[in-house]
């Protein structure tokens, strides 16, 4: 094997973060992909991208390993915790960029039509663009633009909007919304965030979807933004370019609980349900939303909330972040259903009827593995919203 | 080794099956690296990674490297700090990984687990039923690992016991390929011979610890006290009269050097008295024991200079004193120093003071590539094993590093025969070597060998490290 001088931004970037790693191991304690092989976790891919870069190696296996992460965080905490910080998850996406853009290994072969669909349909599964306010049909959703301004704009993104499952979410919020007179509106020609482009390493596709949501908000004259989409609400916070300083851009469990504190929004009816709550890695982890959903939760009248053995900051993830929604790790790696059925047994083991979540992609992932596991009789995976719109 | 690196992994795959055998080179580059500060080589690389699910698939696959001669490295966790799971003539590379059985019985009050479960995660389980690991070593350490090396880790040896003896039995693969049970079911443990003792801290040259059944410990309640002094010499001090006023000895007994803790109270901001800091943990059957013992040693720590000393009852106060201990990795970092290698001391009571006043000033006047190190005290003072963390830049070359590594080592042995330390946290072999040849001579050193001859007499089994190679 050949040493190679490492001179690219990209490639000088990852070195630098990954020459010091301490090699304690800690980050492999944690991850979810993590079974009965050092390779596998963020020790593995560190390793295998410092070496990769040194020895000038980009093989399938490199690639696969890269691409398994599901980008929850949980290795970035506690390496800051115990050892030296190392930005994991930022440096694994940097490395997914480096395969795609320069070194054609990347994405997965099945990410790869994904990453077209978003480009020209404007969301991850190649749906009409013009069947994404479907959903909406009869529940007299405005859509937003200068003539006519609404307070709130409410992102929907892809999942919530063409998803079976997700729409319940996006109905229910209108739902909820309506309810509290709130004056919102979505986006008529509302586009992915992009999101998941940038976990997959693509990171001009990320840039030209922000644009055009950005392009979006400007003509619409929004600047108070509530989504029900961790990885959105992420994106608009924390990756969109600045806009100034008028955006603003809540989860909808931080904006439900300012209308309840408004007494705009009052949950009349008991649920009497024992639930327990997932905390999705983007709002979680990511986003240090912990508190808010826990309190929307708990102002539901008859709900008792239990909390799983792993939750708030050390919470499991559901195994479909980081662009595995879309793939399918090949044999050897852990397979997303394997990480979800993990947090659906936590879930079982408080009791709980009900597992809440506050974001589409855990909704599907974990409603998925309850079935893998022939479990429906034992508990229900919901989002949020549903148990507020039933106590409405 | 008669046979080529294709037909290992084919042959292999024939005994633990196709999903089990890794010959891709970022696969095997993985396994070979260490956490030594230098990079992996080519050479380094074992020609191919094996993951048995049993000690019948271990048996078949060291009968089959007796006969093709081809070496075998046993791999638990990868994080030894005396190097004993890096590869060094390639081979086999044998994880221990899938050997993650859990077996907690509280009727029979011991525990039975594969060697390839983590430390974390025993930990846990144990936790949940109310039972401590008397292993307290860095979470992803593999039990096989510990167990093999003998060690407890930052736990206190006169308040723990090491695990050979709180271990119950043993199944073990010969190198050979036989597999043997040793040990008892039932509590009481074998006076006269015990086969299991042979194992536990042979650090894996005698066959690959397969299973262990040790007893359980119910968990203690325990309580935190810390302890600041003007200077780290009267840590040592205030430690060996510890001992010798009969104090009711801490669990757990840490401590930071004063330029370490510098680093640490700015890092966090902390407005903690100057100098170094004792940090003890103190266990009892009920909360008010732990208290009691803890407030004990505070008044101890006060009557011998300390000049704060309090138990440490506020949750975010306990955490910020923590902290600082287990920031060790960042220091270094404020001044720009990535690269590091840690020594470890263990002076017998009455050097302690003496030991930590000439680790204090280490790199200062030295010539050679550790007088451009940075060095920074700490360690577990209460079991009497201090630590000395060299750092120093990242950027230097492959050869450079391997130097001063070289220079830290043979610091590390000449002050380890003038205080008269052992391997006490982390073992001898390989790096330990020529420390266990001069401490105790050519005849014991012998006897090692002798001994590895008559289990192992095609040197199968993780070879180099006898013989000291790194």
């Amino acid at each position: 094997m050949k040493e190679e001088h490492v001179e690219e931004n990209v490639e000088k970037e990852l070195h630098d973060a990954l020459v010091s790693c301490e090699k304690c191991h800690f980050c492999n304690l944690v991850c979810p992909i993590v079974d009965s092989r050092v390779t596998q976790g963020p020790f593995g891919i560190n390793r295998a991208i410092y070496y990769g870069l040194k020895w000038n190696q980009f093989n399938d296996t490199l690639r696969d390993l890269v691409y398994s992460c599901t980008t929850c965080n949980k290795c970035v905490a506690m390496c800051k915790k115990v050892s030296r910080g190392l930005p994991l998850v930022e440096v694994f996406e940097k490395a997914r960029e480096l395969l795609l853009v320069e070194k054609a290994k990347g994405p997965m072969p099945e990410q790869a039509g994904v990453l077209k669909n978003m480009h020209v349909r404007g969301n991850p599964w190649g749906n009409p663009p013009h069947e994404r306010t479907k959903w909406a049909e009869g529940l007299d959703v405005k859509f937003a633009s200068q003539d006519n301004k609404v307070d709130i704009l409410y992102f929907v993104g892809c999942a919530s909007s063409y998803d079976a499952q997700g729409q319940k979410i996006a109905k229910n919020l209108a739902k909820i919304f309506k309810r509290a007179e709130v004056n919102f509106g979505i986006l008529e020609n509302e586009t992915c965030s992009g999101h998941e482009a940038r976990r997959m390493g693509e990171i001009d596709l990320f840039e030209y979807l922000s644009e055009a949501n950005i392009g979006m908000f400007e003509e619409a004259g929004v600047c108070d933004i509530v989504t029900g989409d961790p990885h959105g609400f992420y994106s608009f916070s924390q990756e969109y370019p600045r806009m100034g300083n008028e955006l603003r851009v809540r989860h909808y469990s931080q904006f439900l609980n300012d209308l309840m504190d408004e007494g705009k929004l009052k949950l009349s009816s008991k649920v009497n349900k024992k639930v327990t709550y997932h905390d999705p890695c983007y709002l979680g982890r990511h986003s240090e939303v912990f508190e808010e959903p826990r309190k929307l939760i708990q102002r539901i009248p008859g709900v008792t909330l239990v909390e799983m053995e792993n939750s708030r900051a050390d919470s499991d993830c559901c195994g479909m972040g980081g662009g595995r929604m879309w793939m399918e790790p090949p044999k050897g790696l852990v397979s997303s259903q394997a990480i979800a059925e993990k947090r659906v047994q936590q879930a079982l083991a408080t009791g709980a009827e009900i597992v809440l979540t506050a974001c589409p992609f855990c909704n599907i992932t974990l409603n998925d593995a309850v079935k893998s596991l022939e479990k429906e009789d034992s508990i229900t995976v919901m989002d949020i919203t549903e148990l507020i719109s039933m106590s409405l | 080794m008669s046979v080529s690196a294709e037909q290992l992994a084919q042959d292999l795959r024939g005994i633990v099956g196709e999903d089990y055998v890794f010959a891709d080179v970022f696969e095997r580059m993985v396994y070979a690296d260490t956490e030594l500060p230098y990079d992996v080589e080519e050479g380094d690389l074992p020609d191919v990674v094996v993951q048995p699910a049993d000690a019948q698939e271990i048996s078949k696959i060291l009968k089959y490297a007796n006969e093709k001669k081809v070496p075998v490295t046993t791999y638990g966790s990868g994080t030894s700090l005396i190097f004993g799971t890096k590869v060094k003539h390639r081979g086999i590379s044998l994880s221990t990984e899938r050997l993650d059985y859990l077996r907690i019985d509280e009727d029979h009050q011991w525990f039975e687990c594969g060697a390839g479960v983590k430390n974390g995660r025993l930990i846990k389980e144990l936790g949940k039923l109310g039972y401590f690991l008397p292993i307290q070593t860095q979470a992803g350490s593999s039990f096989g690992g510990s167990v093999s090396v003998n060690t407890l880790g930052h736990l206190t040896d006169n308040v723990f016991a090491r695990p050979v003896n709180n271990i119950l039995g043993l199944e073990v693969v010969l190198p050979t390929g036989e597999i043997i049970e040793t040990g008892s079911r039932c509590l009481r443990r074998a006076a006269g011979w015990d086969l299991a003792h042979i194992f536990i801290g042979a650090e894996g040259v005698l066959g690959v610890i397969t299973k262990v059944r040790m007893i359980l410990y119910p968990m203690p309640e325990t309580a935190d006290a810390v302890a600041f002094f003007k200077t780290t010499e009267e840590i040592g001090h205030a430690i060996a009269l510890m001992y010798k006023n009969k104090l009711p000895l801490p669990m757990d007994g840490e401590f930071v050097g004063e330029k370490a803790c510098k680093v640490g109270y700015e890092a966090f901001g902390l407005d903690f008295p100057e100098g170094a800091m004792a940090i003890t943990r103190s266990m009892g059957r009920t909360k008010e024991e732990a208290l009691r013992d803890a407030s004990e040693l505070v008044e101890f720590f006060k009557s011998v200079g300390a000049t704060e000393s309090f138990v440490l009852e506020d949750a975010e106060v306990k955490e910020k004193v923590w902290a600082v201990r287990e920031n060790a990795m960042h220091w270094g970092e404020e001044k720009g120093l990535k690269g590091f290698q840690a020594i470890e001391v263990n002076p017998t009571l009455p050097q302690l003071p003496e030991a930590i006043a000439e680790l204090k000033n280490i790199t200062q006047g030295r010539k050679g590539l550790i007088g451009q190190t940075e060095a920074y005290l700490y360690g577990h003072v209460g079991s009497d094993s201090l630590h000395c963390l060299f750092v120093f830049p990242y950027d230097w070359s492959t050869e450079k590093m391997k130097q001063v590594v070289d220079e830290i080592w043979n610091l590390e042995k000449e002050l380890q025969l003038k205080y008269d330390g052992v391997g006490g946290d982390w073992g001898w072999l390989p790096h330990r070597v020529p420390l266990f040849r001069e401490k105790y001579g050519e005849v014991s050193y012998e006897i090692i060998k002798k001994m590895k001859r008559l289990f192992d007499p095609n040197n199968i089994l993780n070879r180099g490290n006898i013989e000291g190679e790194v």
